[in-house]
């Protein structure tokens, strides 16, 4: 039977209310870690949870979503899987498994995570190093990317006009407000 | 018998155009206003205005952030020589490269960035629109390059008031001997740190800085035969094309015109690959052609045939038409078809930050930033090297993507990216590159296309007038910021990091001249050795100016078809 056969099938099984992902999940025999409330398509459950709660910390939900609610995580994913190139990939792979390695993350409480997380972020801006040198920056730089160019980092964080109808070349910032998304 | 004859009659018309981009789209409607039934062949696909898939698409609803994906770039990896022409929202207006090859002589890049759909490259260009100015025209002759164009400013001047008049064109007057005026809607703004350099290069240069001119309606046109074109909404977005008929493309502009005669017959998927050549009547009678879709082999006949078919795209069909009269491709009696390959020379300029400006900020997002036309080589200035460059750029405050490399993190990044980084400005170089006639191109009959056909081989580089320009494209760039006292200049200069056509403004494989012996064109775009047949798309550029030239293809093209429909009023033709 068909990947997709099984997926619709047990799609049905389970009165539909489960999306495909979902159930590509549960058909790998795959469980949600704490913390993962999204499906990965080609990495570790592991490696999900990492990348999810990295993502987390460099902009956590305020009185304004973080990545997490943005879906930063799965476009993490996407991005490092469809268009990264295939050696750019491997090269994130493999520092998300040594940084996994070295810090121990999950095994560290949330609160000794995110001071993981800012040590090693504090020590990369200040040697300069760029995302191509330092799994902090090249997480830093996705999901930086995947939120401000979400629904709710572009309008809720950021501003965002969809049809401004109009170009006013000196304005004051007091008057515009908040940064633009686009 | 009877059938072939009725056959050959119902594909038959008064004119076929080929090509449907900037100046096909412009030769159709010249044409069928002028009452001609014409047959207007395009290679790709249709594209109706205003359908353009990703023309509403908010950020967040593209995939990979707009980027584009490991699997798009092998399909499209030339067409992405530019770094910015395969997004996820435009990359269906490029030709799968793995479909559509081209070679370049070893150690020599040519970078051919096109769209086969009907609009050709009208949708995805840059809208820059800048007359030539009396110069520019003299050049060839003043300098001894090339050969001297066969008209001059004034005869032209008309055409591109009639032109622009239709289009609508973003633009501010300036009385500029160097950037001659032309009929302009409203000019889009520029932004506070643009005026403070605008004034800097006016007060110590005595140079002048005008608001881009592009074809954008800033404000509405002064003509009510597009209805179905609306003013710009700033979302600057209109490469995906434009849903409000904002800027002029041939969707949007030209073929509704045209479609509106009731004389025009548009076939999309129709591939020209060679002309007919009658011996007998010493005339072309028709175009070969290949359905893209079906690969079913038509010929259609016309009084006159219009090669609009692009500057590498006629050349590819007046090369591939060999006969008894034109044993070395059609029109070559001087031996100039394909040679002479002409683009404007970009990668280099300058940028700075500016310090101030915090408490000021914009609203709305533009098609355009400011110009600043040639000031080299004017009056009696004589530089190490021939002609000149304008510049395009712009200023801005940074956005989120300044605190990616600062100590900013969780919410306190939140915090700091509500409000905008500091302001910047940069300006890139447009030179003018010589006509130079070993910068050439040539059929390979060893690679073919998707469809069998046979495909270009590009032999084109850079040359030394080139390099010794882009040594004042950058100094005077940097210059010009220092003096504004912007801060941090920095000038680049990234001559290895693009061929010859990443300005996407490739020109002059037939050009224009006087002497049937060293020109393809003569002055009203018609080939010199066949009169019924005109090729008004870039490839009768005979000198190439700095400035984007679609415009002067447009004006060319209308002063053509009206000139073909005189002369078969005549019955010259």
């Amino acid at each position: 039977m068909k990947r997709r056969e099984v997926i619709k099938r047990t799609a049905l099984l389970m009165g539909g209310v489960v999306s495909a992902p979902a159930i590509l999940g549960i058909l790998k025999g795959c469980t949600a870690k704490p913390g993962v409330e999204w499906n990965p398509e080609f990495i570790t459950q592991d490696q999900a949870y990492v990348i999810t709660e990295m993502a987390e910390i460099i902009i956590p939900k305020t009185d304004t979503p973080g990545a997490k609610e943005a879906g930063v995580p799965a476009f993490i994913e996407q991005m490092v899987f469809k268009a990264y190139s295939p050696d750019n990939r491997d090269k994130f792979i493999a520092d998300l498994t040594d940084f996994m390695t070295e810090s121990d993350f999950s095994e560290l409480s949330s609160e000794k995570q995110k001071e993981y997380v800012f040590l090693a972020h504090e020590k990369a801006v200040t040697e300069k190093l760029r995302s191509d040198k330092s799994f902090v920056m090249a997480m830093k730089e996705l999901t930086m990317l995947g939120f401000f160019t979400s629904q709710p980092g572009a309008t809720q964080v950021l501003q965002y006009e969809a049809v401004p109808g109009g170009y006013s070349g000196c304005q004051p910032l007091s008057e515009v407000g908040r940064t633009w998304a686009t | 018998m009877n059938l072939n004859i009725d056959a050959k009659k119902e594909n038959t018309y008064d004119a076929i155009v080929v090509g449907t981009g900037i100046s096909g789209g412009w030769a159709a409607k010249e044409l069928t206003e002028n009452g001609l039934k014409t047959l207007v062949l395009e290679r790709g696909r249709d594209v109706k205005h205003p359908d353009y898939p990703t023309a509403t698409k908010e950020p967040w609803q593209l995939p990979y952030a707009d980027r584009p994906t490991a699997e798009d770039l092998e399909k499209q990896g030339v067409q992405n020589r530019t770094g910015y022409t395969i997004r996820q929202s435009t990359k269906h207006w490029f030709v799968n490269d793995l479909e559509n090859p081209y070679s370049e002589k070893e150690g020599k890049r040519f970078d051919w960035m096109r769209g086969y759909h009907v609009g050709g490259r009208s949708i995805m260009w840059g809208r820059h629109s800048y007359r030539w100015n009396e110069m520019d025209f003299e050049a060839n002759a003043k300098d001894g390059v090339g050969v001297d164009w066969p008209v001059r400013y004034k005869e032209i001047a008309p055409w591109y008031d009639h032109v622009e008049t239709f289009i609508g064109v973003a633009g501010q007057a300036e009385g500029s001997a160097v950037l001659p005026d032309g009929k302009f809607v409203a000019p889009i703004g520029l932004n506070c740190v643009e005026d403070e350099l605008k004034r800097s290069m006016k007060d110590k240069f005595g140079r002048l800085l005008t608001n881009g001119r592009v074809a954008n309606l800033a404000g509405p046109l002064t003509h009510n035969k597009s209805p179905q074109r609306g003013t710009c909404q700033f979302r600057n977005l209109c490469s995906r094309g434009c849903p409000y008929g904002a800027y002029f493309s041939s969707n949007s502009s030209t073929l509704p015109a045209a479609e509106a005669t009731g004389n025009m017959t548009l076939r999309p998927n129709s591939i020209v690959y060679e002309l007919i050549y009658d011996e007998a009547q010493g005339k072309a009678t028709g175009v070969k052609v290949l359905d893209g879709e079906t690969g079913e082999q038509v010929e259609y006949y016309a009084k006159v045939i219009f090669l609009c078919a692009s500057t590498m795209g006629s050349a590819f069909i007046l090369m591939n038409s060999k006969s008894k009269r034109f044993p070395n491709g059609f029109g070559n009696d001087s031996g100039e078809l394909g040679h002479n390959i002409m683009d404007h020379h970009l990668g280099v300029g300058a940028s700075a930050l500016v310090e101030g400006f915090d408490d000021m900020y914009y609203t709305g997002r533009r098609a355009a930033g400011f110009y600043i036309p040639r000031f080299r080589n004017l009056g009696n200035e004589k530089r190490d090297y021939l002609r000149g460059f304008g510049y395009q750029g712009g200023a801005g405050r940074s956005g989120w993507s300044r605190l990616v490399a600062e100590m900013s993190i969780g919410a306190q990044l939140k915090e700091e990216v509500i409000t905008p980084g500091s302001w910047s400005i940069g300006m890139g170089g447009f030179g003018e590159i010589l006509p130079d006639h070993s910068n050439s191109v040539i059929i390979n009959y060893d690679k073919k296309d998707k469809y069998g056909l046979p495909t270009l081989l590009f032999d084109t580089e850079f040359k030394e007038n080139d390099f010794k320009m882009r040594k004042d494209m950058a100094s005077d760039a940097a210059e010009m910021l220092s003096a504004a006292g912007f801060k941090n200049v920095n000038s680049y200069d990234n001559p290895t990091q693009h061929g010859v056509g990443l300005g996407i403004h490739e020109m002059g494989t037939s050009r224009m001249g006087k002497d049937p012996k060293t020109s393809v064109l003569n002055k009203y775009n018609q080939v010199h050795g066949c009169k019924n047949v005109f090729v008004t798309d870039g490839s009768f550029m005979t000198s190439a100016s700095c400035v984007n030239p679609s415009l002067t293809y447009m004006a060319f093209t209308a002063r053509a078809a009206n000139f073909a429909v005189e002369e078969l009023k005549k019955q010259n033709l």
